[in-house]
């Protein structure tokens, strides 16, 4: 039985989808959380300078993505073969595509700029990639409401994460996407992840 | 394994396809490599999966889109993705790291029309980005590899295969960049550059532009 330790900041970001999956699986951790005072004293002690990074056993694994697709197939949360596993990468990949393209206005430092890409974003992009979403999840999910094999895997609880961030910018973004309004629906209905919905520390990203 | 179960979808370029070719070629793996101009793209765009390329079409029709995904499948199939989870996660955080780099190039560096900026933003990557990820590299390699060749183990991966692709790619288009990998990489390079069957790829593929 591997020993797992966690370290991140205190924030959900690009940690939390790894905090779902050992939710999910019923898995202990040691889940350690930095302040921003207390970072970079132990920056050295990562392996690229950089967090989340996962360490099993002493090894430590850098790359938020990485170090949840590795605990996803641990916990069997990743997809049952290699072709559901690229079908789960799939969507994890297209949930990424649209995380980079809020990076834009979100790193927008002039504030009109930054109101104009926010609204560009809001109106084009997002619609795009929640209706990929809708493509994918109807075509790899089986007739289901996960997105892969009707089971659950990581893409669900990572889409579920993302989308609540996306939610506090626009409370509605899912009101045209019904299938993705149900997905985000059963994962909060797993006990296991409703318990730990329900206990963790209540952080806006 | 006739061609016809295996259809690869991408433009006439390397870019985004490349890596997943070399993969199907160190692996001996017969596929269509299916090329096209931009020219031919509206034609295809709606028969792709999310209206994007490359794609992986299996022989049943379905399709998986996302050059990293697909590269990560073919790897797999071909026992080129590590031999248990822990090395295969070794592996995937060596690509997201030289994922990292290749896209800030692609949006900082490559992007930018105006020829001062992008003299500033090309110094700016060669001086910071290249050197850190350099480093970088070197570190990972010293944490997984049991070997002077390869990143993960002893063996050949499609993390190997991924940094051999994006220096030459980088290369190709920044010649500058050469001084900065230093001797580091050079029995990495070699040993896939006297694969096989790569080498008999390489040799046979058609040269584009990037």
């Amino acid at each position: 039985m591997p020993s797992y330790k966690l370290y991140y900041f205190n924030v959900r970001s690009r940690a939390e989808v790894s905090r779902l999956i050992f939710a999910a699986a019923g898995e202990k951790y040691e889940d350690v959380r930095y302040e921003q005072d207390e970072w970079p004293a132990h920056k050295d002690e990562m392996p690229l300078g950089q967090i989340p990074v996962l360490e099993v056993d002493g090894v430590k694994l850098p790359q938020s993505r990485t170090i949840a697709r590795y605990l996803a197939k641990q916990f069997h949360l990743a997809g049952k073969d290699n072709f559901e596993q690229a079908k789960v990468d799939a969507v994890v990949d297209t949930i990424y595509d649209l995380l980079n393209a809020f990076a834009t206005p979100f790193f927008e430092k002039d504030e009109a700029k930054k109101e104009e890409l926010t609204k560009k974003f809001l109106s084009e992009e997002l619609p795009k990639h929640l209706q990929n979403f809708e493509t994918l999840g109807k075509l790899y999910g089986n007739g289901g409401h996960f997105f892969v094999d009707n089971q659950l895997t990581w893409a669900d609880l990572l889409f579920y994460n993302y989308i609540q961030s996306f939610m506090e910018f626009k409370a509605d973004c899912l009101n045209n996407f019904p299938w993705l309004q149900q997905n985000r629906a059963e994962v909060e209905k797993q006990p296991k992840i409703a318990e730990y919905l329900k206990n963790r520390p209540n952080l806006q990203f | 394994m006739s061609s016809g179960d295996l259809k690869f979808y991408y433009f006439d370029l390397q870019a985004r396809g490349e890596l997943t070719r070399l993969i199907l070629a160190a692996a001996g793996r017969s596929y269509e490599d299916i090329r096209f101009g931009f020219d031919k793209w509206p034609e295809y765009k709606p028969k792709m999966i999310l209206g994007q390329a490359p794609v992986l079409e299996l022989a049943d029709g379905t399709q998986l889109p996302q050059s990293l995904t697909i590269a990560r499948y073919v790897a797999r199939e071909a026992g080129l993705a590590g031999s248990d989870n822990l090395e295969s996660a070794k592996i995937d955080a060596v690509v997201d790291t030289q994922k990292d780099v290749n896209e800030t190039y692609f949006s900082k560096v490559f992007p930018e029309k105006d020829e001062t900026k992008k003299a500033e933003e090309l110094k700016k990557f060669l001086d910071e980005t290249v050197t850190k990820h350099v480093e970088n590299l070197g570190k990972l390699k010293k944490a997984y590899s049991k070997d002077e060749k390869y990143f993960v183990g002893d063996k050949l991966s499609w993390a190997d295969l991924f940094v051999f692709q994006s220096i030459q790619a980088l290369l190709q288009a920044v010649p500058e960049v050469k001084g900065k990998f230093g001797e580091q990489f050079k029995p990495l390079m070699d040993a896939i550059n006297g694969n096989e069957n790569i080498k008999k790829y390489l040799d046979a593929r058609p040269q584009t532009a990037f």
